[in-house]
């Protein structure tokens, strides 16, 4: 008995410790935001705040090559450590015979990823699940973070559009690692019309993917930053200067329009997100085809040994 | 404060949040799903072990179930066999002791017999010599006179042994 | 006569925004074609269930993506445009000041 509470108190320590790495990061994203928010004047819709710009840097450029830190990027990494902090504690104290809640959550979690990989791409592709697991829990959690009030990271395009290049270059990697020739072949089979529209194909999957992640989060807070300051105005008029100073009639809806944009529609897109990933590589990595080219390779160098 | 415009492209940004991205796949690779893949293999192993224990039980209890049913056969037959040789053995003894029992009743007949032939020899013998006797003295008291006694005795040898034939005939 | 070219753009920036949003119509009929065609299967066969709902949400988001390009380009010509319009009107007028 003695010993099973010093075994366990130390455990109980770092679990502490675990949730507080798990909970600080989104406190610290509330603090980084009240601090940091400019008085706003009316209807404000605006992107990401810039935190740190480089030297000569133009921040009203829509299309831009320079060096800026957002709060996207800070929340996205707040929202990094919160998961690393979330996987540490479902992983902490594993045992071969489950018995805490959080290592059934944890396998949980796995099993449903590995069932959706092998149901979407096969078996075969399992290894992609760590991936697919982490997009999904990146997307989640950032558009959860619009629930604390702070800025999501997925409703900015670059983050997305990050992501999207990422799967880009995946699908690339497949197609190639599936077959290079079959690559090139398919590519430029039908003339360099079709090969140029094959290429503008390729490269429109990671832009769609972008556009409807973030298209769908931003639409959401602008209509939820439009519907507060209507309802802002709305108190003014109603209530006179009290309804300036407390905004009464805020409360109520903006959260119920919240449960949808934030928690229903972000899950679902990052949902899509992950499908679409896995689809778009299950696709570009056929695997009875490559099955089949692999198995004719090998009898073919099983024929030209025993020739030999 | 500056703020980004609310749709803008920095190349630095998706650069940053593409690393993000495969810097959280590692994390997840390596704090969680590695652990429960590892922990699900183990648990895996574990029952896969259980199992085969259970079948080794199982094949063992058949087989002692076997062995228990092949020797209580062989005690049926080992049975069987002790119980006819008890059986033959009994017969056996029966047998010598009836063949005995008859020998002996044999004997003592035989010897009965015997006695009953000695003691009629005996008794014909007696009788033959008080006949012998009885005539002598017959013939002296009817003759008068004293005859030849071994003479006398032929004679009456002889007549006795007619006498006998005729009795062996007669039987 | 900048007001006015201001006033211009700003308006021409808003009605194209709104007919931008007409795209809105498409993804709306394309989406409630495929629901109601998902309630008729699932009306039909209710076993499959999960699995026409998962395709039909598949179906609906890639549906959606029309209507989400034109919400960008919406976007762009209401919050982006006019800046940099009028950036490039008041260059001009600099211009041909001098």
């Amino acid at each position: 008995m003695t010993e099973t509470k010093k075994t366990g108190k130390p455990s109980r320590v770092i679990d502490v410790l675990l949730i507080l790495m798990m909970v600080l990061p989104l406190l610290a994203a509330v603090v980084l935001k009240v601090l940091y928010t400019p008085e706003s004047k009316g209807v404000d819709i605006h992107g990401a705040l810039v935190y740190y710009a480089a030297e000569g840097a133009d921040i009203s450029q829509v299309i831009s090559g320079d060096l800026i830190i957002t709060e996207a990027q800070i929340n996205s990494w707040l929202v990094i450590i919160s998961i690393t902090g979330f996987c540490l504690f479902l992983t902490h104290g594993l045992e071969e015979h489950a018995h805490s809640a959080r290592q059934h959550l944890a396998e949980w979690l796995v099993e449903k990823a590995e069932s959706l990989v092998s149901g979407n791409m096969g078996d075969f592709h399992l290894y992609i699940t760590p991936f697919i697991m982490a997009m999904m829990g990146l997307s989640v959690f950032s558009s959860l973070m619009s629930l604390l009030g702070v800025f999501a990271p997925t409703s900015d395009l670059s983050v997305v559009f990050g992501w999207a290049v990422l799967v880009f270059f995946l699908i690339l990697i497949a197609k190639i690692c599936c077959g290079p020739k079959v690559f090139v072949k398919s590519m430029t089979a039908d003339g360099p019309v079709v090969a140029a529209l094959n290429f503008i194909g390729d490269f429109s999957t990671p832009v769609s993917m972008a556009f409807r992640h973030y298209g769908n989060v931003m639409s959401g807070a602008v209509i939820g930053v439009l519907v507060a300051s209507f309802l802002q105005w709305l108190s003014r008029t109603v209530f006179g200067g009290i309804g300036a100073a407390f905004p009464l009639l805020q409360i109520g809806l903006p959260g119920i329009l919240s449960i949808y944009f934030d928690v229903f529609s972000g899950g679902l897109q990052a949902f899509i997100f992950a499908m679409l990933t896995m689809l778009n590589l299950g696709g570009a990595f056929p695997l009875e085809d490559w099955l089949k080219r692999h198995d004719r390779r090998r009898k073919e160098k099983q024929a030209a040994q025993q020739t030999v | 404060m500056q703020s980004q415009q609310i749709i803008s492209v920095n190349l630095w940004q998706i650069v940053i949040s593409l690393c993000n991205l495969i810097i959280l796949f590692l994390i997840v690779r390596r704090f969680l799903y590695k652990p429960v893949k590892k922990v699900l293999a183990q648990r895996q192993a574990h029952v896969d072990g259980v199992y085969e224990e259970a079948d080794e039980a199982r094949r063992r209890a058949e087989a002692d179930q076997a062995a228990w049913a092949e020797r209580m056969t062989h005690a049926r037959e080992e049975a069987d066999a002790i119980i006819s040789r008890a059986a033959e053995n009994a017969r056996m003894n029966s047998d010598l002791m009836v063949s005995d029992a008859k020998n002996r009743a044999d004997g003592i007949v035989r010897q009965a017999e015997e006695e009953a032939l000695l003691t009629r020899q005996k008794a014909e013998e007696g009788i033959r010599r008080e006949l012998a006797g009885v005539s002598a003295e017959l013939a002296e008291k009817v003759l008068g006179r004293e005859i030849n006694e071994s003479d006398h005795r032929a004679l009456i040898d002889s007549f006795i042994d007619e006498l006998e034939d005729s009795r062996d005939a007669d039987q | 006569m900048t007001d006015i070219a201001l006033a211009i753009i700003l308006g021409c920036c808003a009605l194209g925004a709104g007919i931008a949003m007409i795209a809105g119509i498409g993804p709306a009929l394309g989406e409630g074609n495929a629901v109601a065609k998902s309630c008729e299967a699932i009306g039909r066969q209710p076993e499959s269930k999960s699995e026409v709902t998962s395709t039909m949400i598949m179906g609906c988001a890639i549906a959606e993506t029309t209507g989400l390009y034109a919400l960008v380009i919406a976007i762009l010509l209401i919050f982006v445009a006019p800046g940099s319009f009028k950036n490039l009107l008041l260059e001009v007028v600099e211009k041909t000041a001098k």
